[in-house]
């Protein structure tokens, strides 16, 4: 395998890569040093919690992942109208406040959801709610993570050339042979970086493991932390777990970068004039259902609850509009920063040969999202009073920062994959035209990247918009977002505005991933001058 | 030349330096947390009832809970700007204390109408509620009447409670078992575990899991009813009283050692407390106000019931146990 010579992107991800690490480390430091006496040991069962932990963040991954394929799969071989809202919807699980998914999971699957409302009306029996406990956060999990997965992959299956399918077609490929020989090359690459994503966000998960785990017996180390921290002020302790938590995710992290296979397809779909059989477009359609109304009523419902809620006397608040612009501004820029910062490290590790050298690139990008919120937030917070800052200038720089790091292994996850290709397949064409770096950026990777690109955007901005971690530490009265705006309100028993708000989020998200795509592919592939 | 050049460093010093020092009206900074600094919260009519008496500026700071509050002035520790600290609760306030950063407030509280009497001398309350268990009438006319009744119910009836850990109702509810049953909570606890559908971080969220419908009762305060009645004109959620009595949440505010405002700080507190203050409390906060506002108060408050008995710890005794109750409890529900 001969790449192009690019020292440059290698040595400018290096730099960015050691930043990231250094400003993790000294978040952590910051904590550290300000832990001032001993208080007494934390009274927490950590190989329990890891165990549990670790298995339910499995669990997750694994299921995930298998239901991602399926769904990708389907979508891809189906066209229907209303194909592109879907998909957006999909894409909006992953970004959307955990706490609205999971309302609008118990509105489906609660004790009191749809599904035993309709048995209750039609047979007279309730049954048990499968949405508490392991189960519970399991489908939670799986609704976020596997809709988010089938998005990624469905970019992948969408990018395999005309002409391979064309060959397929008439070599007269089964969907079992065409999966195995034409899509599942294409999606290989994407898994590990997706399935490393979704076991760090399953193991740090905090919001919808509390409320639907039933109670301590289903807990994370991410609570632990947070009990740590607030309740027992023990930051020595805190730093420790949040060590211990890093440590088993950067194991993952790495056992992910080590298996990376390169996808090979690319290029720009064409509408596929792929016929499946009737048996495989039966299933496919079958998928689909179960999907529309596994991961798609939940977020419909929120919609439906929001817009008849408290509607009119949310959008007659100052504070509502005030919200809505933040929010806008700092998403905005914090998908322009990801997108500078993912680029950066994506074609560094495409210009790596060496897989050492690929792993170390990589890992940084990820091991921000094992920090826990609450040490972020908490270590940020002291960085900057560290450096004698006024906190109210700096809160909406640290915000867009901290939420582009919190995005940026989505973006690597959306864009190394077919970076990668594009060395891999092109390089000695590359080499052979003795392109700059630069002219290779702008004629080849960048027209082929548009919808990928403007997938990552919107994944970066709508991650911004329903950002509640960060947030929560350095929000004011004059500096708030529309996820803390709802979360205040749910705090006050305005349960109607909170509805409200978390639909008008949901419609941002999901207009944002109908939109960005399109038009950054319009742009990339704008006649030139 | 010169003098130019020094006219624009001038300018440019005054600038950097910040509007606060151009004004002559001093500027009083309060943490408190979210709910109360929000738009609907307190905290804009306490601003502007107090600035217009105060010839002063009042500044909000909020945090995302009141634990937050007091977690980041001990992180700031003696360069914190905060000159008061507002929402506290009394079964944190033994830990506030207890390090040290806050100065007696020197006030003589009269009028008080609290269920407990009070001679703190560096917290000043400024709402009150008692923990209760509440119910939807619809769904379950009859409520059960102490803690053994509910543990006796059929397994269906389901109640959310909020971790201990995280969330102040969750502590209090803690600090009700104890008080109410004392050596045999373990055995309190373990009876409730069938019937606790979950346990949340925050109260908002085993709100909403209550006002859903997934859970038949949910812990909250006895003043959680006055919200219904007033902004929705909903008479179905109630309050239900247990017979062991009940434990309350008394939330108080102090002032900051090292607060360069000493005597605004107090002037304020005494203000928080005073009927004009407490005006703004029971509508905004939906607690029960610390004074007797008589015809004032809102008549969604008027009717709701209240225990007969509140039960109480002392401070020292939450400080030096609450951790391992927590953790007895923790074992209790795994």
């Amino acid at each position: 395998m001969i790449l192009p010579h690019r020292p440059l992107r290698i040595a400018t991800a290096a730099i960015l890569s050691l930043a990231i690490a250094a400003l993790i480390a000294s978040v952590l430091w910051a904590i550290f040093a300000a832990a001032t006496s001993a208080v007494a040991p934390s009274r927490i069962d950590i190989p329990h919690l890891l165990r549990m932990t670790t298995l339910q963040a499995g669990l997750t991954t694994g299921l995930s992942l298998i239901v991602g394929i399926a769904l990708a799969w389907s979508l891809n071989r189906l066209r229907f109208p209303g194909r592109d809202l879907v998909v957006g919807l999909f894409a909006a699980a992953i970004v959307t406040p955990g706490m609205v998914v999971a309302f609008g999971l118990l509105s489906i699957w609660g004790r009191n959801g749809w599904i035993n409302q309709a048995l209750n009306a039609v047979f007279g029996v309730t049954v048990e709610s499968p949405a508490y406990g392991l189960g519970g956060i399991l489908l939670a999990h799986v609704i976020l993570d596997g809709a988010f997965a089938a998005r990624i992959l469905l970019a992948r299956l969408d990018a395999i050339p005309a002409n391979r399918l064309k060959v397929g077609q008439s070599l007269a490929l089964s969907a079992g042979q065409r999966f195995r020989l034409i899509d599942w090359p294409a999606l290989r690459g994407s898994l590990p970086g997706l399935g490393a994503i979704i076991f760090l966000l399953a193991f740090t998960s905090f919001p919808i493991v509390l409320l639907l785990g039933g109670g301590p017996a289903n807990q994370t180390l991410e609570v632990a932390i947070y009990s740590a921290v607030r309740l027992d002020f023990d930051l020595i302790g805190a730093v420790r777990l949040a060590l211990t938590q890093m440590a088993v995710c950067a194991a993952v992290i790495v056992l992910a970068s080590a298996f990376t296979a390169v996808p090979t397809a690319l290029g720009r779909s064409a509408q596929p004039t792929w016929s499946d059989s009737r048996f495989a477009r039966a299933l496919q359609g079958l998928v689909l259902a179960l999907s529309v109304l596994g991961f798609a009523l939940p977020l419909i419902w929120v919609l439906v609850d929001g817009v008849v809620g408290g509607f009119g006397r949310v959008v007659a608040q100052p504070s509502f509009w005030q919200a809505t612009a933040t929010s806008i501004g700092i998403g905005a820029a914090s998908a322009v920063l990801t997108l500078l910062l993912a680029l950066v490290l994506a074609l560094g590790r495409a210009a790596a040969a060496n897989s050492v050298a690929r792993t170390l690139l990589g890992v940084p990008a990820y091991a921000y999202l094992a920090v826990p919120a609450v040490v972020l937030s908490l270590g940020f917070f002291l960085l900057v009073r560290n450096v004698g800052l006024p906190l109210g200038a700096v809160s909406p720089i640290v915000v867009i920062c901290a939420n582009s790091l919190l995005a940026l292994p989505f973006a690597m996850a959306t864009l190394a994959p077919p970076l990668d290709a594009i060395v891999r397949t092109k390089g000695k064409l590359l080499r052979s035209l003795n392109m700059s770096g630069w002219a290779q950026f702008a004629r080849i990777e960048y027209p082929l990247l548009g919808r990928d690109i403007g997938l990552m955007l919107a994944l970066s901005f709508c991650f911004s918009l329903g950002d509640l971690g960060v947030i929560a530490l350095f929000g004011t009265q004059d500096f708030q977002t529309l996820p803390l705006l709802m979360y205040r309100a749910l705090g006050s028993y305005r349960n109607n505005d909170a509805a409200a708000i978390a639909a008008i989020l949901l419609i941002g998200t999901i207009v944002a991933f109908v939109g960005l795509p399109r038009l950054i592919e319009r742009l990339a592939h704008a006649p030139r001058q | 030349m010169v003098k130019s050049f020094s006219l624009a460093l001038a300018v440019l010093v005054a600038g950097f330096s910040g509007a606060g020092y151009a004004q002559d009206k001093p500027t009083l900074t309060a943490y408190t947390y979210d709910g109360f600094a929000a738009e609907w919260g307190p905290g804009p009519l306490l601003k502007a009832g107090f600035e217009a008496t105060c010839n002063c500026t009042l500044n909000w700071v909020a945090a995302d809970s009141s634990i937050g509050t007091l977690r980041r002035v001990q992180l700031e520790g003696a360069t914190t700007e905060a000159d008061v600290l507002v929402g506290l609760d009394t079964a944190i306030a033994g830990e506030a204390r207890a390090t040290g950063l806050f100065a007696d407030h020197g006030l003589t509280l009269t009028g008080l109408d609290l269920p407990e009497d009070w001679s703190d001398s560096q917290f000043v309350p400024f709402d009150y509620s008692h923990f209760a268990f509440m119910h939807d009438t619809d769904t379950m006319p009859v409520p059960p009447k102490n803690f053994e009744e509910l543990i006796s119910l059929p397994e269906d009836v389901k109640i959310v409670i909020q971790d201990p850990r995280s969330a102040t109702p969750g502590l209090g509810l803690l600090l009700w078992v104890k008080a109410a049953y004392g050596d045999r909570a373990p055995e309190i606890w373990a009876g409730l575990k069938p019937h606790i559908l979950t346990i949340t971080r925050e109260w908002s969220e085993s709100y909403s899991l209550f006002l859903e419908g997934e859970a038949d009762m949910v812990l909250s305060y006895t003043t959680s009813p006055a919200y219904h009645i007033f902004d929705e004109d909903d008479h179905t959620i109630k309050a239900a009283l247990f017979n062991e009595g009940h434990f309350p949440q008394i939330e108080v505010a102090g002032i900051l050692k090292s607060s360069d405002q000493p005597e605004l700080a107090a002037q304020f507190l005494a203000y928080l407390a005073s009927p004009e203050g407490q005006k703004a409390i029971p509508t905004t906060n939906w607690m029960f106000p610390v004074v007797d506002l008589g015809a004032d108060l809102d008549p969604s408050f008027a009717d709701l019931p209240q225990p007969t008995k509140t039960l109480t710890l002392s401070e020292e005794d939450i400080i030096a146990n609450s951790g391992a109750w927590i953790d007895e409890m923790l074992a209790a529900v795994q």
